[in-house]
């Protein structure tokens, strides 16, 4: 350590200028790099901020930024003692090679090197880039370390270093150590700076760091105990090691489809069975019983028991309850309407937190193949052959990417009358899709009227002719996606478009299928029947039940079987025709979303619906757990788990707003067509949904009658839409500013960016003339390194007292 | 069990629970699963290194093509060779756990990726990234031209301050915008 120190003293001794010359370069390229980059950073991560993220990122942020800035402020000071770390390391490194060399014979050596590299290499490869400050921060253990060093080195350099470390203190004592990049021994000697810093305080305050940090690890452990209690973890995570991040997304959305459906029990629960329980019904004379010509199948049909059963609609008539503003009918369109708005803000949420995940990074900031470079890698995959798998993925999903850039190329330069050609097929097989649709609808329409007939046919019959509606449209659902899969494949889009297309088509057909179905169901049915209602929700139950039927023979009399057979006897023809089996997780999550809106559409008629749907839903999630882990191959192409969970959200959004326009609709048509007045449930003698609320409000005292009137009038609506305008205008251009503040900024950090270049290239030149310099001085002294001093040298005078300092 | 309690003391329990981003059932987990990794007479040693072969035979990073890379990273060695003291181990598992932080994270996906050590993604560094992803044998390989086409477009992307490498303010850029990256930079014993 003193040999070293001496050699310390020598160098500033031997050269002054050059000294003086590489300290103001040092300084120059910090303070234009080091400031603008992070202001820069800064900024940009500020606005995406106020555009996106969350309060305490931006704060996070901010104060990153003013930790950066107090680093560079000290920098000038902090440099002297940097730059003669940088000697001593690269002398180090050489002495380990030579250990008798001495040292001006080191310099040189170090100037060839580094001129060598100057001609031939970028300038990050020049030595003194190490040495750059933003390089320095990128690398806190290493930096740390060498301060740690230089503090047990001597008191001189001591004094340089405690401002640094006083601006780092100020860094690291905003953060919990877990939070700090360096290893377990770094963070204890970071600890122990910072329990002095502490005792220094006092012991109040030291208390209270304590009983904060107790109360973090409390809330930590609570949360770990409420994580614990999500059922599933194992399987996700075994499902997550074979298949990836794609296909967990949609157990994780099926998870979620069980909560929100668990949700809707409880709001049952507690609006519609609660009450009529414990207040009855005003016609229960007859206690239900399973029994006279009741048979299993009406659990298929959802007739006879299960008609008169809590299941539906009709059971739930006015009981002793019957308080102005607190009776059963009011409490089941509370309930109904209470599912459905929470679900729609659940729903909402979820979809915008992801959309902005993708809008931030589709429009603004296109950075897919950086995503798949630097975020490809699935870091929780265990097993070996889903690592090659996931090679393979990878690579065919770069391949595919470079095609697609070609693709556009090629597409760019179509002549016009290839275009003109195109365009013609493209109409053509729109038609041709259009049609398709047509007739599925037709088909679908046409099995819905044919059902309602009337007959006494044999009991087989009559089943089958019950669930003919819910069979075509399974049937159609799953023949017709591929078959648009097929077609999307002549339309010469890019292998990504055929996938949305055939999707987007896919989900119009599926719930569009639902809406004709919905449609003439409620027309053909206004004819006959007492209990309309009741009907209705015997259609949904029927649709749900089928829906659920389906999946399950999907999985064991289709997709087990087919596996057996490969496995068995793997070269037979049928096994070869049949193919791998893939999971395709946007028509499985397609399933879920129609399974979902089934029963939001029904659950105003059939209450129960959500029950069924917690216990078919769970049922689902083993059933399909033993589909992928049993019988498929993973999926050539992979879903990124972000776009794909927007995409599941945005069709379950459809889904709901599809219920709720069905129910709305069918409510009213019942409204308008005064002709049927519903026989049974809460809504009897002439009560509707629709005036149901009147009656309430009527019953209030006069000034909260005209305030709720005055709310649900044109005169409170008018001033609310316009203030929403008036936000909704300041941040849109809001954002248009940030998005120019951004553009301007990125091109400051472009600017500062080559400027830290060219001063590093011209430092290596300098090295490189020393070296020679240097060759010349050692064969004879001259004058030409005077020559080489600029003016501005003398001009800063306050670099070099660090130094006096430092050899004194 | 018994024994790893024992051999783990309370106050260390605590301070590893305080330094890491670990819970206490990991912490223990982690050091059975590290004591499997010694030998009979090295168990009774403190501070014992493993070195990097053995590390790699753990089932959670054997698959995993930058696991060499991870071992570098993590290791505190003074030669460099990428074995690992317990502490060591328990620094990568806390960097790749759940509760993690996004900053952390991408710290040290960036050090990984960074096979040259010198602080930037450069060229090279980025083809070997690319090289590691898509498998190491010539026919999995991407051709020249694919690679050089795909590393310009990388660079377009990310590279902010057009100098020709991706630096770590840059990278973070990129992968804080990435959703997915926190879920998928993660190993748990």
């Amino acid at each position: 350590m003193c040999g070293q120190a001496s050699h310390l003293l020598y160098l500033p001794q031997s050269e002054p200028h050059q000294q003086d010359l590489e300290e103001q370069h040092l300084l120059q390229i910090s303070r234009s790099g080091v400031r603008v980059a992070s202001k820069v950073r800064c900024k940009v991560g500020y606005f995406d901020s106020v555009c996106g993220s969350n309060l305490s990122q931006k704060l996070k942020l901010l104060r990153w930024w003013r930790c950066l800035l107090t680093l560079v402020l000290y920098e000038g000071r902090r440099l002297g003692f940097g730059h003669l770390l940088l000697k001593r390391k690269c002398r180090e490194k050489k002495m380990e090679a030579h250990p008798t060399v001495n040292f001006m014979r080191l310099l040189s050596e170090e100037s060839t090197h580094s001129s060598l590299s100057s001609d031939s290499c970028e300038y990050y490869q020049t030595e003194i880039f190490d040495q750059l400050p933003s390089i320095q921060a990128s690398r806190p253990d290493q930096n740390t370390q060498g301060n740690w060093e230089t503090h047990q080195g001597g008191p001189e350099t001591g004094e340089s270093h405690g401002h640094l470390s006083r601006g780092q203190k100020d860094k690291a004592s905003t953060q919990p150590l877990r939070n700090m990049v360096m290893c377990i021994q770094g963070k204890r000697d970071a600890r122990d700076r910072r329990k002095m810093q502490i005792s220094n305080i006092g012991f109040w305050e030291s208390w209270r760091r304590s009983q904060s940090i107790n109360r973090k690890r409390f809330w930590a452990q609570m949360r770990g105990a409420l994580l614990g209690l999500l059922p599933w973890q194992r399987t996700l995570h075994a499902i997550e090691g074979r298949f990836g991040v794609g296909v967990k997304a949609y157990f994780v959305f099926l998870r979620y489809l069980i909560y929100l459906n668990l949700l809707h029990c409880a709001f049952i629960g507690g609006f519609i069975l609660g009450p009529t329980a414990f207040y009855g019904r005003c016609n229960s004379s007859e206690p239900l019983k399973f029994g006279g010509n009741d048979s299993v199948l009406d659990f298929f049909l959802g007739s006879g028991y299960l008609d008169r059963s809590p299941v539906f609609f009709g059971f739930y008539t006015r009981g002793s309850l019957n308080l102005l503003c607190l009776n059963t009918p009011l409490l089941y369109l509370a309930g109904i309407l209470t599912i459905l708005f929470l679900s729609l803000i659940m729903v909402v949420r979820r979809t915008i937190v992801g959309y902005k995940h993708t809008w931030m990074l589709g429009k603004r900031y296109s950075m897919n193949v950086s995503y798949k470079i630097f975020c490809g890698w699935d870091f929780t995959i265990q097993d070996p052959a889903s690592a090659t798998l996931k090679c393979s993925f990878i690579r065919n999903d770069l391949k595919l990417f470079l095609e697609e850039q070609s693709f556009s190329l090629r597409k760019a330069q179509r002549t016009l009358g290839q275009k003109a050609r195109l365009y013609l097929l493209r109409f053509v097989l729109n038609l041709l899709v259009l049609s398709l649709l047509g007739g599925a609808f037709y088909l679908i329409c046409f099995a819905t009227e044919w059902s309602q007939s009337e007959s006494g046919h044999h009991w087989l019959v009559s089943l089958v002719l019950q669930y003919l509606p819910p069979i075509t449209i399974t049937f159609v659902n799953l023949v017709l996606p591929h078959i648009f899969r097929k077609i999307s494949s002549f339309e010469d889009y890019s292998f990504t478009t055929q996938v949305n297309v055939t999707l987007v088509r896919s989900i119009f057909l599926k719930l569009a299928s639902l809406g004709i179905y919905l449609f003439f169901f409620f027309i053909t049915i206004a004819e006959h029947q007492q209990c309309r209602e009741n009907k209705i929700g015997r259609e949904m139950y029927k649709l749900c039940i089928f829906n659920f039927l389906a999946t399950f023979c999907n999985a064991f009399l289709l997709n087990y079987p087919r596996k057996l057979v490969q496995e068995k006897y793997p070269s037979s023809l049928l096994a070869r025709l049949s193919g791998k089996q893939r999971f395709l997780i946007p028509f499985n999550v397609l399933d879920l979303v129609y399974s979902q809106t089934v029963s939001w559409v029904g659950v105003f008629y059939c209450p129960l619906l959500p029950l069924i749907g917690t216990v078919t839903l769970m049922a689902m999630f083993y059933i399909k757990k033993f589909t992928v882990l049993r019988c498929c191959v993973a999926e050539q192409r992979m879903f990124r788990a972000s776009s794909s969970s927007v995409l599941f959200h945005f069709m379950l959004l459809l889904g709901l707003l599809m219920a709720s326009v069905t129910i709305g609709f069918n409510l009213y048509q019942q409204e308008v067509t005064q002709n049927i007045t519903s026989s049974c449930g809460p809504f009897g003698n002439g009560e509707t949904v629709f005036n149901v609320m009147g009656v309430c409000v009527d019953s209030l005292p006069s000034l909260a009658q005209s305030t709720l009137r005055y709310l649900a009038s044109e005169a409170f609506a008018l001033p609310l839409i316009l203030a929403e305008v008036i936000i909704l205008t300041s941040y849109v251009s809001r954002g248009r500013a940030n998005q120019k503040a951004i553009e301007r900024l990125k091109d400051m950090l472009v600017m500062s960016s080559s400027d830290k270049r060219f001063l590093v290239k011209q430092h290596a030149t300098m090295l490189r003339r020393k070296k020679t310099l240097t060759d010349r001085v050692r064969s004879a002294p001259s004058e030409e390194d005077a020559n080489l001093k600029p003016p501005s040298t003398q001009s800063h005078p306050s670099v070099r007292p660090v130094h006096s300092q430092t050899s004194a | 069990m018994g024994t790893t309690a024992s051999q783990l003391g309370k106050d260390l329990l605590s301070e590893y629970q305080e330094l890491t981003f670990l819970t206490k059932q990991e912490i223990l987990l982690a050091h059975k699963r590290f004591t499997e990794l010694l030998t009979k007479d090295e168990k009774d040693l403190p501070n014992t290194r493993v070195s990097m072969e053995r590390v790699l035979t753990l089932p959670e990073l054997k698959s995993n093509p930058f696991r060499k890379r991870i071992c570098y990273v993590f290791s505190t060695s003074e030669q460099k060779d990428g074995s690992l003291t317990f502490e060591d181990f328990l620094d990568l598992l806390s960097a790749f756990s759940d509760s993690a932080t996004l900053e952390i994270k991408s710290h040290y996906a960036f050090r990984i990726f960074d096979f040259d050590d010198d602080g930037t993604l450069d060229c090279g560094d980025l083809e070997k990234l690319v090289n590691c992803l898509t498998g190491e044998t010539d026919e999995t390989r991407l051709t020249t031209e694919e690679m050089r086409q795909l590393i310009n477009n990388i660079l377009e992307e990310s590279d902010i301050d057009k100098d020709g490498t991706v630096n770590l303010s840059e990278f973070q850029h990129v992968i804080s915008r990435s959703p997915d990256f926190v879920s998928s930079f993660k190993i748990v014993l």
